[in-house]
């Protein structure tokens, strides 16, 4: 019986077929914008939020406000703390090196690697070594500078001498480019995504070569290593207490946490705007089913003449709603899978640095989940169902003889 | 009401309201009528007066405003509508004046459309359909075809082949030669005769004096009032005639 409901129904829209394809269509939108924004909107927020916490869960990072200088009691402070395990302080700024595909910004860091590697998980080197606190003009590059961009080959290597351009803060707040040159002791391993620091494009140094060769005053931040990761909030409330807006204060915890629930409240704006993509579906599906149920009139008077009960012509009609959103469902989400892939390749600028002054591209591969297809197939076929209920209803509520009037 | 042996359908003191707006038009005004197994009918009646209202309410297409109307004993006017709907798969076939097919469906899905809501299996349902199709001299060709494809006779022969394939006990049918040349009518005519003569009750709303030479009970309706029941001899049926 449920067999020859689909063949029959299947029998009026094939017959229909330009109505038909049009009303899946419309149907197909609600899905495709479904399974689109929300596997982009996913794939990008496990993305920022996987590369958060590879930072490393205990880690917290103070930067001072622009009134405010760090200094060595500051230090002294937090390492006093309970919570802290270790805190080294660090020199940042930018700079670019000009290799053989051309010029190439970099991030420059000058910091105890010790710290560095508890503080960036998965920081780990390829070849080389981390140079001691003394070799001051030694430095450890990210995988991207060392390698070329086209090809996997190495454009330094190890022992190689590299040429920096460093900004230079000077007083006044004026810029300027000074040219230092630098022995690669080591090559990190590639570090991958890239949220807030990008090992990849960075040259670390040694702590002491910030006031030094990279000629920074000041403290440009701390790195703190938390005894453990349920410390944090605590350490955190208690450095904002002491130093009020004098500092920043980053956890990489707590910024996963607030990055997981802006992604919770973007998957629900994201969920609410497809929805209205789905209602106007069940409107197109109505009118497409209240049209064809009027055209059949007489042939609904001759199925229930000849024996067919209303439950059945019920059926009939809602297995032809259902059908349409089936097919529309499948073409959106196919078309949202291929829309998502598109999306997500053109990539999403965020700053890269804890100054946020320069930008980075990410590209995160849609999050495509069994849930998010599951679900999308059933708002679809609700969309059906609920589309084709009232024409279903009204084709049954038709008297037979009246039915088989009608012109 | 006892069921009285070959007593199939009656109906009793049946009345029908149409209302249009505040007016109310009275299409049958206590119709008595009694089918019995075997019987050959022919509603006549000038336009207007009731034939197919009648035939709708002996059909179970239409319930009756006043009255009651038996199957087999039991007062079906009171079903509902789900079971109406199943005892007219069992029990009736319906042949309309337009034929009623459905222009999309081949010959074949035509025919089978009876057998969906009765639960025959697919497996079985071949066999029922040629049988039904030979019965009204329709070419087993014709099952691939749509009714588009046919002549206007054989379509309505079709539709015939459609009421008989449930084996029902009652065939009704609503001017069933009105939309047909006299060569067309006169194998339409010839089918039922065949379909009576085998034993199947047949009632047939209709102008056509050929069809109604061949029927053994002849109701006149006017004014939704039977006014007279006649009782032709089969001499004045040429079919009939040809047959002898």
């Amino acid at each position: 019986m449920l067999k020859d409901i689909f063949r029959y129904a299947m029998k009026v829209l094939t017959e229909k077929r330009f109505r038909a394809v049009l009303t899946i269509i419309g149907i197909s939108i609600g899905p495709l914008a479904l399974v689109m924004m929300t596997s982009t909107v996913r794939g990008y927020a496990n993305y920022v939020e996987g590369a958060i916490l590879a930072l490393g869960q205990n880690t917290v990072v103070i930067l001072p406000s622009e009134r405010y200088r760090l200094s060595s009691s500051d230090l002294d402070y937090i390492r006093s703390l309970d919570e802290v395990d270790e805190a080294e302080p660090f020199y940042s700024t930018q700079g670019y090196i000009q290799t053989a595909e051309g010029r190439r910004n970099v991030f420059i860091y000058a910091v105890n690697p010790s710290i560095l590697v508890k503080a960036i998980g998965n920081l780990e080197l390829e070849d080389g070594e981390f140079p001691l606190d003394v070799e001051i003009t030694y430095c450890v590059i990210g995988y991207s500078i060392a390698y070329s961009t086209t090809s996997n080959t190495r454009l330094f290597e190890t022992g190689d001498s590299i040429t920096v351009n460093v900004v230079e803060v000077l007083s006044g707040g004026k810029l300027n480019l000074r040219r230092i040159s630098l022995r690669v002791k080591g090559v990190l391993r590639e570090f991958g995504g890239a949220a807030l620091v990008s090992p990849d494009q960075t040259i670390f140094l040694p702590a002491r070569s910030g006031p030094t060769i990279l000629n920074i005053k000041d403290i440009s931040g701390i790195f703190i290593v938390a005894r453990d990761p349920s410390l944090v909030d605590v350490l955190v409330r208690k450095i904002r207490d002491v130093y009020q807006d004098k500092v920043t204060v980053v956890a990489f915890q707590q910024i996963a946490r607030t990055v997981s629930s802006v992604t919770a409240a973007l998957d629900f704006i994201v969920f609410s705007a497809s929805l209205s993509a789905f209602a106007v579906a069940v409107a197109g599906t109505a009118s497409t089913m209240i049209t064809s149920v009027i055209e059949r009139t007489r042939e609904i008077g001759v199925l229930k003449a000849l024996g067919f009960t209303d439950k059945q012509v019920v059926f009939m009609i809602l297995a032809e709603s259902i059908i349409m959103s089936l097919i529309g469902g499948a073409i959106g989400i196919v078309s949202g899978v291929i829309g998502a892939h598109i999306l997500s390749s053109r990539g999403l600028a965020i700053p890269a640095g804890p100054s946020g002054s320069s930008g980075l591209l990410i590209v995160a591969n849609p999050e495509i989940t069994a849930d998010l297809v599951l679900t999308t197939v059933f708002i679809t076929v609700a969309v059906g169902i609920v589309g084709g209920t009232l024409p279903a209803y009204r084709a049954a509520k038709i008297p037979p003889a009246t039915a088989l009037r009608y012109e | 009401m006892s069921n009285e042996k070959g007593l199939l359908m009656q109906l009793v003191d049946v009345w029908k309201a149409y209302r249009v707006g505040d007016v109310v038009t009275w299409a049958l005004k206590g119709v008595n009528l009694s089918i019995v197994r075997g019987d050959f009918i022919a509603i006549m009646g000038p336009s207007g007066s009731g034939k197919t209202t009648l035939l709708n309410i002996i059909g179970l297409l239409d319930r009756p405003t006043k009255g009651k109307v038996y199957v087999d004993g039991v007062d079906v006017s009171v079903l509902p509508s789900d079971e109406l709907a199943r005892l007219r798969n069992k029990k009736i076939g319906f042949v309309f004046q337009q034929f009623n097919l459905v222009a999309r469906m081949t010959v074949y899905e035509n025919i089978e459309l009876p057998l969906i809501p009765a639960g025959v299996s697919p497996r079985l349902r071949r066999e029922m359909i040629l049988r039904a199709l030979k019965a009204v001299g329709g070419e087993e060709e014709w099952l691939i075809k749509k009714p588009t494809q046919l002549s206007g006779g054989q379509q309505q022969r079709v539709a015939i082949a459609r009421a008989l394939v449930n084996n029902p006990e009652i065939i009704l049918a609503d001017e069933p030669t009105g939309n047909l040349d006299r060569a067309s009518a006169r194998v339409v005519v010839d089918t039922f005769v065949k379909i009576n003569t085998r034993g199947q009750t047949v009632v047939v709303v209709t102008h056509d004096p050929e069809v109604a030479n061949c029927v053994n009970k002849i109701y006149i309706i006017r004014d939704g009032v039977i006014k007279d029941l006649r009782t032709p001899s089969k001499n004045e049926c040429l079919l009939y005639k040809e047959i002898k």
